[in-house]
């Protein structure tokens, strides 16, 4: 024991910590599993148990599946990225719209907007499959960025609506009084205060779009503008033993959105915290 | 010559009418206070002249332009009508320096960038906030904020200056300071201004002139001395002044020749020369009204068979600092009064009197003021 700021722990707090070792140590198995086959040689793959090291590590697996996922890895960040944008900016004007510039039918429309949440994937499938290749989108990005952006504006507009709720009426209106029109307010009051409602729409979206594949497998499947999710599904298959190259292209695909929750997490956990803006 | 006319001014909510048929004339620098409880449609009055919502009926005038009619469909918004506004939170902006918040409306109006530098810097030194004009709203006071709000509206030289009860959220202390401070203001700059409260004593102390409404409806316009000591009716004589009247249900009886208020524990006779429309309540329930600074303590030896004197219970003493507040019972009734000292202990019994010419006389259906 040490000096007076040292206590031993009480014995709800151990059985506390071991339970949260246990689940983190659960949760991170996969991905280790994920990191240690993709340097393994098909002989290590036979040989070893998932869980150990590779007893000669080869950067091959990665290379290969990499070669593989190159276009689809591009296809992804682009029409996730553009749609991500594009839903979370529309998701904040109709948020705008909805909480401060109060219209008849306003709750009418928001309504509709919440229930289109819901809305399983599944149920407008086909319909969307008809809609996108009469708009000629079909197999293009451009149907992946269409179809990502709808969807996603229901989401992103109750995350706005029920963030710019929390701000004070009287701050529209004293900025109504000051001059400003609608858009004026909307870029100059309410967009700077939006950083945490943006990221966390942002985020929530990146992921999302990101780790869709029945929109990709549907409308875009074995073309140029095939995306990553498909991509990695496809890896299955070539050959018998080929998990190496399935968790290296599962490793590629899982890196873009590690690298935002890394990086934004902070602002994440703040932004779901947000309660009212003070000051 | 900016004064603010409204006529028959109506707003309605749905099936509540949040305003009825007002009509208000606010003299050329004026300060108009709006006064009453919440939701006697005080700051819809004010968001109305303001331009912030549309009218249901009427017409209000600023200055020499109409500037809402319900009837010619005439509404202009809220930067055309020469107003600023300062809100009951302040609302400035929170990502904006006390700088950029002063100057944005008049970066909204395209002034050129050294005259806005110019009239805030001038602005702010008024304010005595000239050192925080770097700071952002979070790193303010509720004083400092307040003064931001007030230099933001007065930098851009209005016509007139709308306040939704600005003081509410200042402590006790900073609140008297600074009702001095924004009189003192007013009187300086001399705008036309309407100040919205539900506190009687900020109406009193500020206002030249004072409109009391209750539930849409306007009980009385007047000075605040007027008010005071000739309230209308019985909400508005209840309404000013704290400790609150004290209200009693009488008869008005005449007992040889002369009136007299009869509450069955006491009797009140009245003075000689009364209003002759008093005759016509003889015998009719009346509410008797006394303000507690006019109940004293008897000091002469007559005792309580003399006219006009009241016996009563003592039943709590308040000091208040320069005064005390007796609470007593005349039997059942209550009575409250405002007394420099006494020697009289709870629980004892003491002759209290009233200043007759200071009795107030309700009519008990209409609650309209009698005398």
């Amino acid at each position: 024991m040490g000096g007076k700021g040292l206590r031993f722990p009480k014995p709800r707090r151990i059985i506390l910590y071991v339970l949260l070792i246990v689940f983190v140590f659960l949760f991170l198995l996969p991905l280790w599993t994920d990191f240690t086959t993709s340097f393994k040689n098909i002989h290590d793959i036979i040989y070893t148990v998932p869980v150990e090291l590779p007893l000669s590590p080869t950067i091959e697996p990665l290379i290969t599946a990499f070669n593989l996922m190159e276009r689809p890895l591009l296809n992804s960040l682009t029409f996730t990225v553009v749609a991500m944008i594009l839903s979370c900016l529309l998701g904040s004007i109709n948020g705008y719209i909805l909480t401060k510039i109060k219209f008849r039918g306003s709750n009418t429309v928001f309504l509709l907007f919440s229930i289109g949440i819901f809305i399983p994937y599944q149920a407008v499938l086909v319909p969307l499959v008809l809609t996108i290749s009469q708009l000629g989108l079909y197999n293009t990005l451009g149907g992946l960025i269409l179809t990502h952006t709808a969807y996603g504006i229901t989401i992103t507009t109750l995350l706005f609506r029920n963030f710019y709720g929390l701000l004070p009426d009287s701050l529209i209106m004293a900025a109504k009084v000051d001059g400003a029109g609608t858009w004026t307010i909307y870029r100059r009051i309410i967009l700077p205060l939006s950083l945490l409602p943006f990221v966390v729409a942002a985020v929530f979206q990146f992921t999302s779009i990101w780790n869709d594949f029945l929109f990709g497998v549907v409308l875009a499947r074995g073309s140029e503008a095939m995306p990553a999710s498909v991509a990695l599904a496809n890896l299955k298959g070539t050959t018998a033993f080929n998990y190496n190259v399935q968790m290296a292209g599962a490793l590629w695909y899982a890196l873009p959105v590690l690298i935002i929750y890394l990086v934004l997490g902070k602002y994440l956990i703040r932004g779901y915290m947000a309660g009212a803006i003070k000051g | 010559m900016v004064n603010i006319t409204t006529k028959n001014l109506t707003k309605k909510y749905g099936n509540t009418i949040a305003v009825k048929d007002l009509n208000l004339q606010i003299k050329d620098k004026e300060f108009f206070v709006f006064l009453g409880p919440s939701g006697c449609g005080k700051t819809t009055t004010l968001f109305a002249i303001a331009g912030l919502i549309k009218i249901d009926a009427g017409e209000i005038w600023i200055g020499d332009e109409l500037v809402s009619s319900a009837e010619k469909g005439i509404h202009k918004a809220p930067q055309e009508r020469g107003i600023a506004m300062v809100f009951q939170d302040y609302a400035i902006y929170p990502h904006m320096t006390v700088f950029d918040n002063m100057a944005f409306p008049l970066t909204i109006s395209k002034v050129k960038k050294d005259e806005i530098e110019a009239r805030v810097k001038k602005t702010a030194e008024l304010l005595g906030i000239s050192h925080l004009l770097n700071r952002k709203p979070r790193q303010l006071s509720g004083g400092q904020r307040q003064r931001v709000a007030l230099g933001r509206a007065m930098v851009r030289r209005p016509k007139v200056f709308l306040m939704d009860e600005p003081l509410a959220n200042l402590d006790a202390k900073l609140r008297v300071q600074t009702r001095t401070e924004l009189k003192k203001l007013q009187l300086d700059i001399g705008v036309t201004t309407i100040y919205v409260t539900h506190d009687q004593v900020e109406a009193m102390t500020m206002a030249d002139r004072i409109m009391v409404q209750k539930d849409g409806v306007t009980e009385q316009i007047g000075t605040p001395d007027e008010l005071y000591n000739h309230p209308s009716n019985l909400f508005v004589a209840g309404f000013l002044g704290s400790p609150e009247m004290n209200f009693i249900n009488c008869t008005l009886v005449e007992d040889e020749k002369r009136l007299c208020l009869d509450a069955k524990e006491f009797k009140i006779f009245l003075p000689a020369k009364m209003p002759s429309e008093l005759k016509n309540y003889i015998g009719a329930e009346v509410i008797m009204g006394i303000r507690p600074e006019d109940l004293y303590e008897s000091k002469s030896a007559r005792g309580p068979a003399q006219e006009n004197a009241v016996r009563v219970t003592l039943d709590l003493v308040e000091p208040v600092g320069p005064y005390l507040l007796l609470h007593s019972k005349a039997g059942k009734i209550p009575l409250v009064a405002t007394v420099k000292d006494t020697k009289a202990k709870m629980g004892q019994e003491v002759i209290m009197e009233m200043t007759p010419d200071k009795i107030h006389i309700f009519d008990k259906k209409t609650t309209k003021s009698i005398i």
